[in-house]
This record gives structure tokens, C-alpha cells and sequence, in this order.
């Protein structure tokens, strides 16, 4: 399959003070279309930046970054958004619900910014919350939360499924149903998907499995995974 | 420690900080600007008028008082002073009026010297002239007047320069609104002079110093002279009345709109105090926990509503100074009308005891705001502050809702969600529709006044007053012809002991018409009288009824039927000559109004008023109050803008996170803007619908307030409505668009970063 998303010689650096701190250092990186990627590496090494960017949330400060065959890097504001509406769906850590939206609002959101978005009364069934859409996010516990959100970053049907820790602010038990929601949804819907995570076990299930440190890819490995199932949580 | 704190808090809440100071500042400023023009008016004047003798009363007789009746007079208990008395109007060499003054007593009715000789009354030849008058005419102290008078003159030698509380607003007649000192002063000369230019000494008037009540006053003159005297009060004369009215629109000014701007820096002050506490909570239970006592922390959050208070006050009596001094300055608005020396500001003292009060008030809001979130146990602090859960809309349940897209349920349950936030709004909108409203009306309500009394009901060119005791019937009879003028006879009665004034018209060549209670104009009835307004009011008549009057020195009554109302520059009484006769009424007419083109000199002519002068006189009326009606239109956009922008700011800072996860969704800052703006619009629209009528309301309480000085009728144009909420929504989209700019500075990372 084609390689869909492409890094090349990819810096970003904050200036802080005089000082300049580079969280990423000339990243090169290819992802290939439909696969599944886990991103590891220890805290403050850069993961969460290279997420942003290839999300489109955040701009490098030199080197290109290709999607689709779309150069990103040179996008301006309007031109983010809207890749960010066609291209991407986000999962955060925080699940960034509108709470003054009901639940299937909230899903529902995307038919205003993206053309070729589904259904959002199916994709929370998927999720399993059919009964809650006339909720609000406050009226959920935290793993219904991020399964909402998971529900509205598909909804968009975007080619690119980004999560920056989705089960960080979730106790174990609940994180592993919600990995497993969100595993067999990227199945289903057969996304390319990309998970920033600390949990080694959902390496075992990914296609490619990419270390970084101190703003570096350490190492980058294609592998047979696993499938969700045989994984011991 | 706490101190620096404070002044990073305010710095952070920078927007809101400014806005409750600006809003503090205005109402404080238009409170104590106000408050300070009404009550320097009242002890400047009352200053001139003490220092000049202004007189509390005036027994007036055409045909003369004696040195004898002064004494009468000075006899009766309760009066504290009199004299003799005389004003008639003169010509000037350059044709200008100038009413000439004379005094037997220079302590009743007198003037001040405000440059050159103190006044001699043995001077038989000096002039003391008002100063206002030299200035406009380059008279100086030592030049050569010539004053005509029916055929005579009088040349005299200015000896001083003056100014008289007798004439504090120097106009020909109570038609002419504002004084014109290119055209119209004031002298006063010596009894000496006096017997120089007339021969004799004549006095028409006795002017009294006393606190008696009229009533009682006029008994006793009554009693002294065996007859019904005509006696005018100081609330009848030009100079008190007009200054008291002048204060009278302070008051009303002073109060209804400081209120409005001080309720919404209150309201600004009790959102953002309680979002101000509310997220700091945590940093409340921290300091709390470190073992700081509730006082100390308590203290500390109401020092910044005492800061507030505090700059927003200091700066508001500045604002407050500036505007008093603005309006009361001898070069400013008031000094074009009123003429006095002493122009200090006084400022009644019960302001600073209402912006003491204030100041408590606000420091108190403050104080409740950390008291609730003080609560408890310093764990409870600790535990952040938890906004009001979201809960269903019954609008929700309406087929309709499902209909409305995702921006308008997005804006709509913000909100209800913050509904203090969204009273503001619509308060600030509804005050800025409201001053508008009211300000733009205020101008049509008096372009519509000046139309229709002095460019429309005015058709004359030229108003002559004939000398009524050389000329005969005959005489005017036979001016009137000559210049096909229409008649005027006017005459001073008394109506219920109280004093008005009956004109007979004998129009018939159009050169006056009347308007009529319901606007529009009417042809004077010869089956009745008619009553203006205010006199319909003072007595209780109305169209139907009858109204009994007598002249002054007569004890004959006269009963006229009451035909209809007039809405009317002067308060009178008004007939045909035909009625008038058929009720037994006969007066010399003395004023005839013309069309024609110029008015050649002639011996029963005492002085000609062209429409034009006239009109000239209250050209600076009226860009008085048009400077006034731009002051307040600069207040609604300032209050506009102030309001929403900090009410903007904070809508846009809670919604921060929001926003950042819509961005990430992919909302283009435009849409996000947009969303924003629409919700200002909305708003703008609910505050447009309540504050027009509410403008109106206002509007018309003003006129109410002004109704015994002008029988104003509200006009508001369809312009003005439509510019009033034009510019409302202007200011509400320039707003908008201020903050919606700040959308492109949203930092997704950073704003997303933060947990919940
Ligand atoms: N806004 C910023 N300003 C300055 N430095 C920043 C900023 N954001 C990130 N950094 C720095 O960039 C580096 C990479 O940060 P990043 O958030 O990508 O780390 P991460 O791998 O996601 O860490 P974690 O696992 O803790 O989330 C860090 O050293 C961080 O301090
Ligand atoms: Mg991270």
C-alpha cells in the first residue's frame, strides 16, 4: 500500500526565552495507508508534537509534511481548517466535548464542517451509546465521555484517526474497553490511525510501532500484530 | 505578597477591570456633573441676585407711582426693601435695543460693578451698561452713548460696566429664547439722569424685597393701595423662572441617567467579582490551607472592588468636574444665557454621601462574592469551583429546536448558562438603544418645536410695537392698514390670584396662526377663547368649560367660554377681537405683525422685531442643545462598546476551550467568529425591541419634566428610529468583530493541554 502520510527532515522548536528547545529534530517518518501505528516514548520526548502537527493543529518549523500528497506544512490558517475538517479526526486525552451540546450534538457538529461525514445517530450506536444522545457530556462518566469523542473524530469519516493518550485520564478497567471500542472502530471503518500512548501492551496490536526520544525517532518497526482479542489487557 | 497579586489579577482580568472603571467613571461623572449644574446654577444665581437686590416682587402701574407709594410700601410689615422703578426699552445710535434702568434705590434691583466708577446717583449724565452688552458692541468705560427714546435723547457717558440679576438672561421677551447682545443690552442711570432725559421722575414699577408669600403680599399691596394692583412675582420673571428651569433639567438629567449607568456598572461589577472569585477558587482554598485567615483572604478579594470603586470614583468626580465646569462656564453653553459673575462650582453635599454609599455598596459585592466561595473547610475551597450543570431547555422540547443549527443551540444554551452575562448584555445594548432613542428625539421633538412655532406659525416679517399711549385707535387702526398687518392686544389678569396674560388677535392677513392641542394648525374661533396648555393645566379648564379672569386695576370679571386648547410658545389666554368685545373685553392693541419687506420709521412706532432676529436668537439655543444631544450620543457608544466588549471578553475566555476544540474539528476562524458575532446580534436584536420603546419612555418622561417651560409634543422621525438602531447594532458588530478577531490567536495545543 502507498505510503499516506510522509516526514521529511521535520523540526519544530520553541523558543523559550534566549533559549530554544527543540521538541522535535529533524523527524523523518513514513506511515502507510490503513495501518495502524503505535507511537511510544518517554515524557517530554516530543510525541505529542509530532501528533499536532501531522494533525494539522500546529505548523513545523522547517521540513515538509506530506498527506495524501497534500503538503501540509505550508498551509495557512483557513487551509488547516480546512484539512483539519476533511483529513483528520482527533481523540484527546481531555476529551474536549462542547458542554453545552448534548451528546449527539456533539457528534452531529461534524455535518457542519465536513462534506462526507456519517451518520451520527449509527456512530454512537457503534459506540455503544445510543440510549445517551439527549445527554449532556456532564451527565456521562469519563469512558462514555472519550467513546462520544471517538464517535465525533469518526463521524467526520476522515482518512487520518490521530489519539494523544485516549485512556491517560481513565482507570484501566475502563481505558481497555474504551482501547477495544476504538481498535474495532479503526477496524471497521479501516482508518489510518495513529495512538501516542505509554501502554505497551497496544503495541502489540499495531501494524508499525515508532519510538522517539528527545525529539528523535529512535527506532521504527513494521510488525505482525496481534488482534485485539488475543491481546492479555 | 498579596498586594503584587492583586495588581496581576487585574492586569489578567485587564478587559473587565477597565470596563467597571469606564462604567464607574461615567455614571459617577454624569451623576456628579449633573448634580453639580444644577446646584451651581441655584447658588451662583442666588449669589447675583443677593448681591444685586434682586427684587422678590413688583407692583406694577402704568400709570406711575409716587415717592409717596414707595413709602406706603416700605411701611408695610414684611417688606425689606423697595424702590422705584422704571424700565423702558431705548434705541441705540446703531438701532440696537437697550432697555433703559432706573432705581431710586440702588439696594432693591440694583447691579455689581464689574469694572469702572461704583454707582453715584447724583451722576446725572453716566451710564452704567452691561458689560456682556459693551463687549458684543466694543463699548468701553468712558465712550459717548445716545440713547432715543419717543423722540427725545439722552447722551450720557458709560461710567461703569455691570451686570444685573434684574436682567441675568437679557431677552427682549419671553418669545426670544436666548439673549442676542449684538442687539439687546441693558443701562441703568441715575434718578438725576432720569429727570434730565424725561423732565421728571416716573416710576411704572415698585420692586419689593420680602419673604412674604404672594398671596399675602398682594393682600397687603391691595389693601395699601385700595385696588387690585398688578403685582408680578419673581417666579414670573424671566431671570428666576428660566434659571430655575435650567436647574429643574439638571435635576432631571442628574437623575435618570447616572442611575442607568451606575446600575450597569454594578451589575458588571457582580459578574465579574463572582467569576473573578469564582475561578480562583482553588487559589482561595490554597491560601486558605497555607494557613491564611479568612479576614486576611477576605480582605484581599475586597480590596479589588475597592480599587475599583475607589479609581472608578476619583476619576468619575474628575469627568464630573469637567462636565459641570463644560456646561457651567461663562464661555460655555450656560454663559451664552445666563450672565453672571461668579461662575464657581458648587456641588450639593448630598453627592458625596450617595458616592460614599456607592463605594460601600461596591466594596460589599465584593465581599459577598469571596464569602461564598470562603465556605466551608479549606478542603472545600480547595475543590474547584463547578459551574451550573447543564440541564435540558423546555424550548428543547419544541419541534422547532431540531430545526435551529448547531451555532444557535451553541449560543442559545450559553446563554442560559450564564445568564447574568446575558442580562448584561442586553442591558447595555438596551441603554445604548435607549440613549439614542432618547437623544435623537429629543432633537426631532425640538426641530419639530422651532418649525412649527418660528418657521411656520410665525408668518410675519416684522412685529412693530406702537407706542400705545400717543397713538389712537384710530392710529393703529390706520398703521395696520398701511402695513396690512394683523393686531395683537395684549393684557396682564389676574386669575385666581394668580397672574396670566390674554392676547386679542385680529388676524386677517395670515401673519400668525395657532396650533393646536393636537398639532396641526387653527383658525381662531370667534364662538370662544382658547387657553394654552399650561394655562388649561394651572387652572383645570378644558375646551367647553369657562374661565373667569379681570384685568389688573379693574374689578370688573370677564367670563369667556373655553373654545379649545392651544399648544403655545407663551402661557396665555388667547380670543379674537370680535369675541373679546362680545364678552365686554376692550384693550388697545399695541402689536401689529406684517409681511412687508421693511418698516419705514414713524413717531407711534416704538421698536421693530424682524422674524429673522428672532429666529437669530435661538441659533445658540439650539447648538446648546445639540452639543448636549452628541455628549449623550458619545455616552451610548461608549456605554455600548465599554458593556460589550467586557462582556465579550469574558463570554470568549469561558468558551476559550470550546472554541479551541471546534478549531480542531476543523471551524474556520471565520465560522467561529461568525458564531460569536450572531450571538451579539441576537442580543442586539432583544436589546433594540426593549430599548426603543424604553427611549421613547424616557423621552417623553423628559418632556413631562420640561412641560412647564415649553409645551413640547414628541416627534421622533422614522430616521431617527432607524439610525438609533443602526448605530446599535453598529456598535454591537464592531465589538464583535474586535473579539471575534482574537479567534486566529487561539492556541489549540496550549488550550487543550489542560484537563478539565
Ligand atoms: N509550548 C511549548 N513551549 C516550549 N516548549 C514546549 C512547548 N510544548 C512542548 N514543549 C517542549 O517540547 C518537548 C516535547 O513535548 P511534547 O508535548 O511533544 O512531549 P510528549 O512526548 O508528548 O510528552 P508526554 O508524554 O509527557 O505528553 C518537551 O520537552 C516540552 O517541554
Ligand atoms: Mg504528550
Amino acid at each position: 500500500m502507498e505510503n499516506i502520510v510522509e516526514f521529511k527532515n521535520v523540526s519544530r522548536v520553541y523558543k523559550v526565552g534566549d533559549h530554544e528547545q527543540k521538541a522535535l529534530d529533524g523527524v523523518d517518518l513514513s506511515l502507510r495507508g490503513g495501518q495502524m501505528t503505535v507511537i511510544l516514548g518517554p515524557s517530554g520526548a516530543g510525541k505529542s508534537t509530532l501528533l499536532n502537527l501531522l494533525g494539522g493543529l500546529d505548523s513545523p518549523t522547517s521540513g515538509t509534511i506530506t498527506v495524501d500528497g497534500q503538503d501540509i506544512s505550508k498551509l495557512s490558517g483557513d487551509g488547516l481548517a480546512r484539512y483539519r475538517a476533511e483529513k483528520v479526526g482527533f481523540v484527546f486525552q481531555a476529551y474536549n466535548l462542547i458542554p453545552t451540546l448534548t451528546v449527539r450534538e456533539n457528534v452531529a457538529l461534524v455535518s457542519e464542517i465536513a462534506r462526507d461525514h456519517l451518520d451520527p445517530d449509527r456512530m454512537l450506536a457503534d459506540v455503544g451509546l445510543a440510549d445517551h444522545g439527549r445527554k449532556f457530556p456532564s451527565e456521562l462518566s469519563g469512558g462514555e465521555q472519550q467513546r462520544v469523542s471517538i464517535a465525533r473524530a469518526l463521524a467526520k469519516n476522515p482518512q487520518i484517526l490521530l489519539c494523544d493518550e485516549p485512556t491517560g485520564a481513565l482507570d484501566s478497567e475502563t481505558g481497555v474497553m474504551v482501547l477495544k471500542v476504538l481498535l474495532r472502530m479503526t477496524g471497521q471503518y479501516g482508518k489510518t490511525t495513529v495512538i501516542v500512548t505509554h501502554n505497551q501492551n497496544i503495541a502489540r496490536i499495531a501494524d508499525t510501532v515508532v519510538r522517539v526520544k528527545n525529539g528523535r525517532i529512535q527506532s521504527c518497526v513494521t510488525q505482525t500484530p496481534e488482534s485485539v482479542d488475543e491481546v492479555d489487557w | 505578597m498579596l498586594f503584587r497579586k492583586l495588581l496581576r489579577t487585574a492586569g489578567k482580568y485587564r478587559a473587565q477591570f477597565i470596563s467597571m472603571i469606564v462604567m464607574t467613571a461615567l455614571g459617577i461623572g454624569v451623576f456628579v456633573g449633573f448634580n453639580t449644574e444644577w446646584y451651581t446654577i441655584e447658588r451662583d444665581t442666588a449669589s447675583l441676585f443677593e448681591r444685586t437686590g434682586f427684587a422678590d416682587q413688583r407692583v406694577i402701574d402704568a400709570s406711575g407711582f409716587s415717592h409717596d407709594d414707595l413709602e406706603k410700601v416700605r411701611n408695610i410689615p414684611g417688606v425689606d426693601g423697595a424702590t422705584l422703578y422704571i424700565s423702558f426699552n431705548t434705541v441705540a445710535s446703531d438701532g440696537d435695543t437697550v432697555a433703559l434702568t432706573v432705581t431710586s434705590d440702588p439696594d432693591v434691583s440694583g447691579f455689581i460693578v464689574t469694572s469702572g466708577e461704583a454707582y453715584d446717583e447724583k451722576n446725572a449724565d453716566g451710564i452704567w451698561l452691561s458689560d456682556r452688552y459693551a463687549k458684543e458692541n466694543g463699548v468701553e468705560e468712558g465712550d459717548t452713548l445716545t440713547l432715543g427714546y419717543k423722540g427725545l435723547n439722552f447722551t450720557g457717558r458709560v461710567a461703569g460696566l455691570i451686570k444685573s440679576g434684574e436682567y441675568m438672561i437679557c431677552v427682549p421677551d419671553p418669545t426670544q429664547l436666548m439673549p442676542d447682545y449684538s442687539t439687546y443690552g441693558y443701562a441703568y442711570v441715575s434718578p438725576a439722569a432720569l429727570r434730565q432725559l424725561t423732565g421728571g421722575e416716573f416710576y411704572t414699577q415698585i420692586n419689593v424685597k420680602t419673604k412674604l408669600q404672594t398671596k399675602e403680599f398682594r393682600e397687603k399691596i391691595d389693601r395699601v393701595f385700595g385696588k387690585t394692583m398688578l403685582t408680578v412675582s419673581k417666579d414670573d420673571t424671566v431671570s428666576y423662572a428660566e434659571a430655575m428651569g435650567e436647574s429643574e433639567e439638571g435635576k432631571t438629567m442628574g437623575s435618570i441617567l447616572p442611575v442607568l449607568f451606575l446600575a450597569i456598572s454594578v451589575l458588571t461589577m457582580v459578574t465579574t467579582m463572582h467569576r473573578l472569585t469564582a475561578s480562583e477558587k482553588t487559589q482561595i482554598g490554597t491560601l486558605k490551607a497555607l494557613g491564611f485567615k479568612d479576614g486576611t483572604i477576605t480582605a484581599h478579594y475586597t480590596s479589588y472592588a475597592a480599587l475599583i470603586g475607589v479609581t472608578g470614583t476619583a476619576a468619575g468626580v474628575g469627568i464630573g468636574m469637567w462636565l459641570g465646569w463644560f456646561i457651567m462656564n461663562p464661555n460655555g453653553s450656560m454663559g451664552t444665557y445666563i450672565d453672571m459673575d461668579d461662575w464657581s462650582l458648587h456641588t450639593p453635599p448630598f453627592v458625596w454621601i450617595v458616592l460614599l454609599l456607592i463605594n460601600v455598596f461596591l466594596i460589599f459585592i465584593g465581599f459577598l462574592s469571596v464569602r461564598k466561595m470562603l465556605a466551608g473547610t479549606a478542603a472545600d475551597a480547595l475543590r474547584p469551583y463547578t459551574p451550573k450543570k447543564m440541564r435540558s431547555l423546555l424550548i428543547e422540547k419544541l419541534p422547532l429546536w431540531d430545526k435551529l443549527g448547531f451555532g444557535a443551540k451553541w449560543n442559545l444554551r450559553d446563554n442560559l448558562r450564564h445568564k447574568t452575562r446575558s442580562a448584561m448584555t442586553l442591558f447595555g445594548t438596551v441603554g445604548c438603544t435607549l440613549l439614542l432613542v432618547a437623544s435623537f428625539g429629543m432633537k426631532d421633538t425640538m426641530d419639530a418645536f422651532l418649525d412649527t412655532f418660528y418657521n411656520n406659525a410665525m408668518n410675519y416679517s416684522y412685529r412693530i410695537n406702537v407706542d400705545t399711549e400717543k397713538a389712537t385707535e384710530e392710529d393703529v387702526r390706520s398703521l395696520a392698514e398701511k402695513y396690512d398687518a394683523d393686531t395683537c392686544a395684549q393684557a396682564s389678569v389676574q386669575i385666581d390670584g394668580q397672574t396670566s396674560l390674554v392676547e386679542i388677535y385680529g388676524i386677517s392677513h395670515d401673519t400668525l396662526r395657532f396650533v393646536g392641542d393636537e398639532g396641526g394648525y387653527v383658525t381662531l374661533s370667534d364662538r370662544g377663547a382658547y387657553v394654552s396648555r399650561r394655562v388649561a393645566e394651572k387652572f383645570g379648564v378644558s375646551p367647553g368649560g369657562t374661565l373667569s379672569f379681570s384685568k389688573y386695576g379693574e374689578s370688573e370679571e370677564y367670563t369667556v367660554r373655553i373654545e379649545g386648547v392651544l399648544c403655545s410658545m407663551s402661557e396665555s389666554v388667547v380670543m379674537t377681537e370680535d369675541y373679546a368685545e362680545s364678552v365686554g373685553l376692550k384693550c388697545p392693541a399695541g402689536l401689529l405683525m406684517t409681511k412687508a419687506d421693511s418698516v419705514g420709521p414713524d413717531p407711534l412706532i416704538i421698536n421693530t422685531q424682524s422674524k429673522q432676529s428672532i429666529i437669530d436668537s435661538f441659533d445658540t439655543f439650539l447648538e446648546v442643545m445639540y452639543t448636549m444631544l452628541v455628549l449623550l450620543v458619545g455616552a451610548a457608544a461608549v456605554l455600548g462598546i465599554v458593556v460589550l466588549y467586557n462582556l465579550g471578553v469574558m463570554s470568549y475566555t469561558e468558551r476559550y476551550r470550546e472554541m479551541a476544540a471546534l478549531k480542531v474539528l476543523g471551524f474556520r476562524d471565520r465560522q467561529i467568529g461568525g458564531l460569536l458575532i450572531s450571538q451579539n446580534m441576537w442580543m442586539t436584536l432583544i436589546g433594540v425591541i426593549i430599548g426603543v420603546p424604553a427611549g421613547v419612555g424616557v423621552l417623553a418622561y423628559l418632556l413631562k419634566a420640561l412641560a412647564s417651560e415649553y409645551e413640547l409634543d414628541l416627534h421622533l422621525g422614522a430616521l431617527s428610529y432607524v439610525g438609533s438602531v443602526a448605530l446599535t447594532f453598529a456598535v454591537s458588530l464592531i465589538v464583535g468583530l474586535m473579539i471575534s478577531r482574537k479567534n486566529k490567536k487561539i492556541d489549540m495545543v496550549e488550550a487543550l493541554k489542560a484537563q478539565e
